[in-house]
């Protein structure tokens, strides 16, 4: 290769994934997504749609609306950013709400969740889970409800902070087994073959 | 260059002085490096990513990930779900001085005598592609010594085994109960006590994003430094290799490679080790194509690429009544080593390893179950402070289909062709990861799991094979030394020249030969015969 043919080709299309892509292939991305249509409208009922979607989708008693508007918020700017995802989203959304018989809303959770497992395969929900899976829970809102404790090194790791602290079994040998080796090969018949 | 960018980047060397090229700066590249420099041969290391060092480090996944992890595009083929579920991202490696060493878990145990002779101990197996390796275990034992005193392995040469966490003690009493007895915290290359000039564990877990602690070995904390203190080791991070060029007589006279400003830059070389991990190493070789290798380079055998192994890698995740906390402490100081045995009347070829493995909730929602929804998915999150993980790493067969090729279709961001990764899992990875997963059951069973979820394979941390050690040169790419079979001063030193992956994590293993390949190479340099 040339210094020219790499100057030439360094223009860069996606050169790099971005965890809220990870479960898409993104490596062909262009705008020619078949179907056409309108780009995600950043409307109060888009967003109540998809805040809907992910309780349903990632139903979490202790969780409140918070972490699922944020998670929604992540999902618009997703869209926003790639046109043919923004236009894909909004189909999906209308079908939802068609298939609801006009609203998406007003359906209960079993009846909403019927809808989604009807559509797990289609790409605008699993663009949304693409997202939504990392926004959801890559938040400290969250780990604290569900105990975990974050970063650590600042505060001395968990040397004595409980890293071991399971009490409900008995302590365990941490030295190899004393006793007579290991056996590494079994010989049979068949694999002297 | 002022004193500072030479303590950092090391003494500069003129891009016309022939020098040993190593491509790459991991456990293979970082090791032969600090071999060879010691020995007072002079290298560049040429490393595709950023000097990233402990105060660069954060303790959170996703942001680690985006700092560290090889994210350039690639692509994915074949049945294995990890091309539904993660289409761009066949592996997780870092692009970064250190390499994957500056994310690994610790795992140090050693390959096995048999496994050294995989075609020969398992017999033909229906559409694997098994070799014997052209080196024995015998011959490797002192460069094993010498790799686990470097690395400071618990429970080896006198270190202390680390203490119990709370996931390794779930592991361990679930591991008795069913009548395994080859448990322990190690061989795992985090220190215990302080050793190596490096401090002792804190237990402060995230060993994937970077160890803010330098407990853990790694080649950035151990071979690199060390390297540029003895003055023969000019360092460029940020450098991506493109292409190595030979000259008439079919000998490598040079690397090309896209510095950190873009521009294309030629570092003169009287020996060239690849050390780029197993997907990039073939796509260089791939990409070095000519008039006298026009089916890239080194690859007159046709198997550049080919034998991609990347461990059985499932992961088994438990619920429990009582919290446990997983992610308090070292991620996998853990070790089961009874079923690593091979031992056909489990209906498959080789053995497995179980070890204890933990991620936060950002990961583990991502990696449990890639794609997962809905109230039994929402379950396990909720359980999070209750589970107790660990991961299965075993011997996959190689496959001559299983491969890496250059994907013309898409570029990356140097306009590059981007690597497509092949893998269609063969039956017997499928009956030991069944199998194993049925011991996962049984393990956390017998300590009272509420549940426990099989998460299948995600992005391989471990990847290996793809420019095989042959004793015939039809059959590989490289000699016994690592030496390429049709160009005398080119070598692969990563863990691409695995001819059979075995159970264990490759780590030590790549460690231990390029220890080995670094006396082979000097010895050569001092004969003149390189």
């Amino acid at each position: 290769m040339t210094q020219d043919a790499v100057r030439q080709q360094s223009d860069p299309q996606r050169a790099e994934q971005e965890p809220t892509d990870l479960q898409v292939d993104t490596s062909a991305h262009t705008d020619e997504t078949p179907g056409g249509g309108a780009q995600l409208a950043d409307s109060g009922r888009t967003r109540r749609l998809l805040v809907r979607l992910l309780q349903v989708a990632y139903p979490h008693e202790r969780f409140p609306a918070g972490p699922y508007e944020r998670t929604a918020a992540a999902i618009v700017d997703a869209a926003r950013a790639d046109a043919a995802d923004g236009r894909a989203i909004t189909r999906g959304l209308a079908g939802l709400d068609r298939a609801a018989g006009g609203d998406f809303l007003a359906l209960d959770d079993a009846a909403a969740e019927t809808l989604l497992r009807d559509r797990a395969d289609e790409y605008f929900f699993r663009r949304i889970r693409s997202t939504a899976v990392v926004a959801l829970y890559d938040s400290a809102d969250v780990w604290e409800l569900l105990g975990y404790e974050g970063p650590s090194f600042d505060r001395g790791g968990y040397l004595h902070r409980g890293f071991d602290d399971l009490d409900w079994l008995p302590g365990a040998r941490v030295d190899e087994y004393a006793g007579e080796p290991r056996v590494e090969l079994v010989e049979s018949e068949e694999a002297a073959r | 260059m002022t004193t500072a960018e030479v303590a950092r980047y090391g003494a500069p060397i003129e891009r016309d002085e022939p020098v040993v090229v190593i491509i790459g700066s991991g456990a293979g590249g970082g090791t032969l490096a600090y071999e060879l420099t010691r020995q007072g041969a002079t290298c560049v290391v040429l490393e595709a990513g950023p000097y990233l060092t402990a105060d660069d480090y954060v303790n959170d996944e996703w942001e680690a990930f985006g700092q560290m992890a090889w994210l350039d595009m690639r692509t994915t083929s074949g049945s294995w779900r990890v091309a539904r579920d993660f289409p761009n991202l066949p592996a997780w490696v870092v692009k970064a001085v250190g390499g994957s060493t500056t994310h690994w878990s610790g795992a140090t145990p050693r390959f096995m005598a048999h496994e050294f002779t995989a075609r020969t101990t398992y017999g033909q197996v229906d559409g694997a592609s098994l070799l014997d390796w052209p080196i024995t275990l015998e011959e490797l034992a002192p460069y094993y010594d010498r790799a686990e005193q470097a690395m400071g392995s618990t429970h080896r040469h006198g270190r202390p085994a680390l203490p119990a966490n709370n996931n390794y003690t779930v592991l361990a009493n679930g591991a008795e109960k069913i009548g395994y007895r080859y448990y322990a915290t190690g061989p795992y290359a985090t220190n215990a006590t302080p050793y190596d000039g490096r401090p002792a564990s804190i237990q402060d877990g995230f060993n994937f994003q970077g160890d803010k602690s330098g407990a853990k070995w790694s080649t950035l904390v151990r071979e690199i430094p060390r390297a540029l203190e003895t003055g023969h080791l000019d360092l460029r991070p940020d450098c991506q290799a493109v292409r190595i060029t030979t000259d008439a007589a079919g000998k490598v006279d040079a690397v090309e490679y896209l510095d950190a400003a873009g521009a294309l830059q030629r570092q003169a070389a009287r020996v060239v080790c690849v050390a780029g991990n197993s997907i990039e190493t073939p796509r260089l070789l791939l990409m070095s194509a000519s008039g006298q290798h026009p089916d890239g380079l080194a690859n007159s055998s046709g198997q550049v690429g080919r034998n991609y192994m990347r461990h059985l890698t499932g992961s088994a995740y438990a619920r429990f009544e009582r919290p446990v906390r997983m992610h308090r402490g070292e991620t996998m100081a853990g070790i089961v080593a009874d079923e690593a045995r091979h031992d056909t009347s489990r209906g498959f070829a080789g053995g497995f390893y179980l070890e204890t493995l933990s991620l936060g909730p950002a990961f583990l929602a991502s990696f449990l179950e890639p794609g997962g929804w809905g109230r039994e998915f929402t379950t396990w999150m909720d359980s999070y402070d209750h589970i107790a993980g660990m991961w299965i790493v075993g011997e996959d067969m190689p496959q001559p289909g299983n491969r890496i090729t250059l994907n013309t279709d898409v570029q990356d961001q140097h306009g590059l062709p981007v690597p497509n990764v092949h893998f269609d899992d063969h039956p017997n990875d499928v009956a030991m990861r069944s199998y194993a997963y049925d011991a996962a059951d049984q393990l956390y069973g017998a300590v009272g799991a509420l549940a426990v979820h099989h998460t299948p394979p995600y992005p391989s941390t471990h990847n290996l094979g793809t420019c095989r050690m042959s004793a015939d040169p039809a059959d590989g790419v490289v000699d016994r030394w690592g030496r390429a079979h049709d160009v005398p001063n080119l070598f692969v030193s990563d863990g691409s020249v695995m001819t059979t992956g075995a159970a264990a994590n490759p780590t030590l293993t790549i460690v231990a030969l390029a220890i080995r390949q670094a006396e082979h190479l000097l010895a050569e340099m001092r004969q003149g015969t390189l």
